[in-house]
């Protein structure tokens, strides 16, 4: 491939990113619509991840940096994995009452 | 030896990936920073999924949407802004740096506007307003306080992610930092995908899924 040529499908690499996270952000506004109930939650976390995904390895590059940089993002996102796994761990598998609503506020069965 | 390169650094090379590596370890730190706030966020929409729909019922899609299709073109922006400095072409990427502070204040001023929609519906930071009188319930309450928190921080490192692209194009415009030296603006548009990478999360959590609770 010619240096323009690389050149050329460099910028149209980071175009290409660029038209794939709004196609999806398009894409999770339409669900906003689509009342998924339940799976609305877990649909545009999944779009989120993988917008998340095109902005590391097209923008950040993160895919031809060296091993010590990867590692880095690695345990920066390993960690905030284990906080979130463990926050939600501990909600789903309590088996105490929940906290008293604060004075003031309706009961927790409207919200 | 080269002058760019510090005392310290045996060549250019290990000195732009000292930077790179800076750069990410305090990307992680700050990943922590906002993975404290999303647990939050994640506890107490399991503990009150009414109120927490009820939150994103009202919040202002129209400006969160526009807000991410303006934050999602300034990383392109910069992005190119670096692919162009490597080559070379200096007067291209001042440009599209200018582009990008541009959409950066768009975002702000679309933020501003965001919030005073709120505070003129009555919706206060901490439960507070006339808002609250007929959505007193709990969750309700919480959504809205984490809202102004999170996207108030998310908003005040767009703010410094300005400030250091507006260093940054200074610099290579004065020349300072040319296609040898381009990490150092790498290391900047690296900052400002991060603070990208927290809306696309943000988004979705404040403006898109009521979810099932109602």
């Amino acid at each position: 491939m010619s240096g323009a040529a690389t050149e050329k499908s460099g910028a149209g690499r980071l175009a290409l990113a660029l038209a794939a996270l709004l196609v999806l952000a398009g894409v999770s506004l339409a669900f906003r619509f689509a009342h998924l109930g339940a799976t609305g939650l877990p649909v545009a976390l999944g779009i989120a991840v993988v917008k998340a995904a095109l902005v590391l390895i097209f923008f950040m590059e993160i895919g031809v940096e060296r091993p010590t940089v990867r590692f880095a993002c690695a345990a920066g996102v390993a960690m905030l994995c284990v906080m979130l796994a463990l926050v939600v761990a501990d909600i789903v598998t309590r088996t105490v009452p929940p906290l008293a609503d604060p004075p003031g506020t309706e009961p927790r069965a409207q919200g | 030896m080269d002058e760019s390169v510090a005392e310290s650094f045996e060549s250019l090379d290990k000195q732009a990936h000292a930077v790179r590596l800076g750069m990410w370890v305090f990307l992680a730190s700050e990943i922590l920073f906002f993975s404290g706030l999303f647990a939050l966020y994640a506890a107490y929409r399991t503990e009150h999924p009414g109120g927490f729909a009820i939150g994103v019922e009202n919040n202002t899609i129209v400006h969160g949407s526009i807000n991410t299709a303006v934050l999602l073109t300034s990383s392109y922006t910069v992005a190119l802004a670096v692919h162009e400095l490597r080559r070379g072409r200096s007067r291209r990427a001042v440009t599209l740096l200018a582009v990008t502070l541009a959409l950066g204040a768009c975002f702000l001023g679309i933020k501003a506007a965001e919030y005073a929609e709120h505070f003129t519906r009555g919706i206060y930071p901490g439960g507070h307003g006339r808002f609250f009188d007929t959505h007193a319930q709990a969750g309700t309450k919480m959504f809205f306080t984490l809202y102004f928190c999170m996207t108030g921080l998310h908003a005040v490192h767009v703010m410094v992610g300005m400030i250091v692209l507006a260093v940054l194009l200074g610099r290579v415009g004065r020349g300072r930092v040319v296609a040898a030296s381009s990490y150092a603006l790498a290391a900047g548009a690296i900052y400002w995908h991060f603070v990208d990478l927290v809306w696309i999360f943000l988004w979705p959590l404040f403006y898109l899924v009521p979810g099932s609770g109602r």
